[in-house]
């Protein structure tokens, strides 16, 4: 009876049971499935280890790994500029109207699966979609002159579109928590709103700004709907060449030598996120 | 390189500012003069901060007009005014160091980088801060933290400099010391400064001139002095010092003095303008005179209360007139409670008020404790 007593206190007990749950997640859901990809890109069919799926990989798919990696980078940096002019005009805004309008509107794309959003934006960026049509409509072209957005800059507007409200509502998060007297002393030193987006509460967010980012780069690597309905045509992402080798194949070995690379990619990012966090967490 | 002051008058002309439905001013004018220490002074949510505010240009007028020397500044954005704000909060930037900090107007203003540090290095040195630049904010105590402010303040020799309540987040000790210091700088420089408070002692030690505020308008103004010895009304009788706000009757009298009754006193005291019949009068409690003993003709008085504080003594007396605070400062012969005392007033600290709108229930309920 002592003894149960004592392990009921003793804190160690208690903080591991804590986070056993969090660890075996981990375990099953993360490690193990990570570790029998990597090991199944690494292996022949007939047994023992090759790179023969990457070598495959790389003959087959290198302009698409170049493609995802462009098209993930770019809508990431696109992100960051819109998410960052939002929440600094929810910040900063001067007509009280105008934020209240933007704060109520610029959540929605949050609520909406990447396959609508996909779909949504087949028909309005389509050659005679209601994008060109309103263009035509307004007579700034001849309908002759209109084209498809529904290649490379169709994944990055939909990526866009879907992420930016994500990082958006993070970022205008830390900023709305920022002391507003300091944001106000910028303005008596004589400082305008840009500038003091960019030199003082830039500075104070930004590590909320990375994480939003590499999220969504994490995100954006592994959709796998945007793609195949926008574009699916070559080059196009390594979600599409991972689901058509299995599909189309049967071919594991090369999917999970794609899986694998994608997983190197955000594997960077996600190293960059934790020094991140350290740096935070060291911080005094 | 020397920090000089551009000071210049600070003018409202029937200034409002409402949010809504709340008029947070309402008509309030006054003048300061260029170089002079004005404080505002009143309980929290009489409008200080917000007057302040719309000097510097952070909230805008709804009516009236606002003058910076010679100019009409009622709609000049916040950016284009010459005024420096030191916050109550300090609002450092934490990701900046000391120098950073002090040099940031001068950085925005597009002065060069030498010309600024040099002018920062000045700043720095008048609040006695020349070997902390490099620390970053959250190295510093409350303190130094609250001299950053006032130096990225006189930085950029502003024609108006303004303080609301810089000292409220520092410890008793500190908040005299600094108080002086600022004081000092303010006197050197010239510096026209208007500074919140609602500590009535800050303001009568570092003030020109005070502006008590009392919802939204101007309850009085003058020098420390004239408030503290011909308070208007029991409001400010009441908020500037302590004082005992008793019913009284104005029995007549002409030109500069008039007799007043004061339950069975009778004292000549200075008035403008008095008509007989009732009146309210402020008596300090340090005018209050106790002697011990019953004295037959005198102010009869029973000592309910008596409290020792080490250089004087507070008392509560029950008399004909209420219930009276006193302070007396003859601690080595305390009155205990239960006792008949004498009391008598001296006639320093005896003041008739004499405003029709007087309401000292109102006073004493919306001023601190
Ligand atoms: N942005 C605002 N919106 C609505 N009402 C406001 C706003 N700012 C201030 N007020 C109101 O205006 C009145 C005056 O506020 P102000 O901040 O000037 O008071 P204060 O004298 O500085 O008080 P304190 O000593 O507590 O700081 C208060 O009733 C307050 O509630
Ligand atoms: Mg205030």
């Amino acid at each position: 009876m002592m003894s149960f007593h004592r392990v009921l206190h003793d804190e160690r007990v208690w903080s591991f049971a804590l986070v056993a749950p969090a660890l075996v997640t981990v375990g099953l859901l993360f490690i193990y499935p990570l570790g029998f990809s990597a090991v199944s890109a690494f292996s022949a069919e007939e047994g023992g280890w090759t790179f023969a799926n990457f070598i495959k990989a790389f003959d087959l798919y290198s302009n698409d790994i170049l493609f995802t990696v462009v098209i993930v980078s770019l809508s990431t940096v696109l992100i960051g500029f819109f998410a960052i002019a939002i929440g600094g005009y929810l910040t900063l805004g001067e007509n009280p109207y105008a934020v209240a309008i933007l704060k109520w509107l610029y959540r929605w794309p949050l609520f909406i699966p990447f396959i609508v959003a996909a779909q949504l934006m087949r028909t309005f960026l389509a050659k005679n979609g209601l994008m060109n049509n309103l263009i035509v409509g307004s007579g700034l072209l001849e309908p002759m002159q209109t084209q498809s957005f529904l290649d490379w800059r169709g994944i990055v507007i939909t990526f866009v579109w879907k992420q930016t409200p994500f990082v958006a509502l993070l970022v205008a998060g830390a900023m709305a928590s920022l002391d507003r007297s300091m944001i106000e002393s910028a303005r008596n030193l004589g400082a305008s709103r840009i500038r003091i987006l960019v030199e003082i509460i830039l500075p104070q967010v930004r590590p909320t700004i990375v994480v939003g980012l590499i999220l969504s780069f994490v995100v954006m690597m592994s959709v796998l709907s945007v793609p195949i309905m926008i574009n699916a045509q070559t080059p196009t992402m390594l979600t599409v060449d991972m689901a058509f080798r299995i599909n189309a194949y049967g071919d594991y070995g090369v999917a999970n030598a794609l899986g694998f690379i994608s997983y190197l990619m955000t594997g960077v990012v996600a190293w960059i996120y934790l020094r991140q966090g350290v740096r935070q967490g060291a911080a005094p | 390189m020397t920090i000089t002051s551009h000071a210049a008058s600070v003018r409202f002309e029937n200034v409002t500012k409402a949010y809504g439905a709340v008029v947070a001013v309402d008509r309030v004018s006054f003048t300061i003069e260029p170089g002079q220490l004005v404080t505002l002074l009143g309980p929290s949510g009489c409008g200080k901060t917000t007057t302040l505010r719309l000097i510097a240009g952070l909230e805008m007028a709804t009516d009236g007009h606002i003058f910076i020397g010679e100019n009409d500044v009622t709609k000049l954005p916040v950016t284009d005014r010459d005024v420096s704000m030191v916050f109550q909060s300090y609002a450092l930037f934490p990701h900046m160091n000391v120098n950073e900090n002090v040099g940031y107007g001068l950085k925005v203003s597009g002065m060069k980088k030498r010309e600024a540090q040099e002018r920062s290095q000045e700043a720095l040195r008048l609040v006695g801060l020349s070997d902390l630049g490099e620390r970053m904010p959250a190295a510093l105590s409350g303190g130094q933290q609250q001299r950053v402010a006032v130096a990225r303040a006189l930085v950029l020799e502003p024609q108006v400099l303004l303080f609301d309540e810089p000292l409220s987040n520092l410890d008793a000790k500190l908040r005299r010391r600094v108080r002086e210091e600022v004081r000092e700088i303010q006197q050197n420089l010239g510096l026209t400064t208007v500074y919140v408070t609602h500590d009535q002692e800050e303001a009568l030690a570092v003030s020109d001139r005070i502006v008590v505020m009392k919802n939204a308008a101007i309850a009085q103004e003058g020098t420390p002095r004239e408030l503290y010895d011909h308070p208007a009304n029991s409001f400010v009788a009441d908020f500037i010092g302590d004082a005992n706000i008793v019913e009284g009757t104005i029995l007549g009298g002409g030109g500069e003095t008039a007799n007043v009754r004061i339950g069975c006193l009778e004292m000549e005291l200075p008035c403008r303008s008095a008509s007989a019949g009732p009146a309210k009068i402020a008596i300090r409690p340090e005018a209050i005179r106790l002697s011990a003993g019953d004295h037959g003709t005198g102010m009869r008085g029973t000592v309910r209360k008596a409290t020792y504080l080490g250089n004087h003594l507070e008392y509560t007396i029950e008399t004909e007139v209420g219930p009276l605070f006193v302070s007396d400062p003859h601690v080595e012969a305390p009155v205990a409670p239960g006792e008949i005392v004498g009391v008598q007033f001296e006639h320093r600290g005896v003041t008739l008020i004499n405003d029709p709108s007087d309401d000292a229930e109102r006073a004493s309920e919306s001023s601190p404790q």
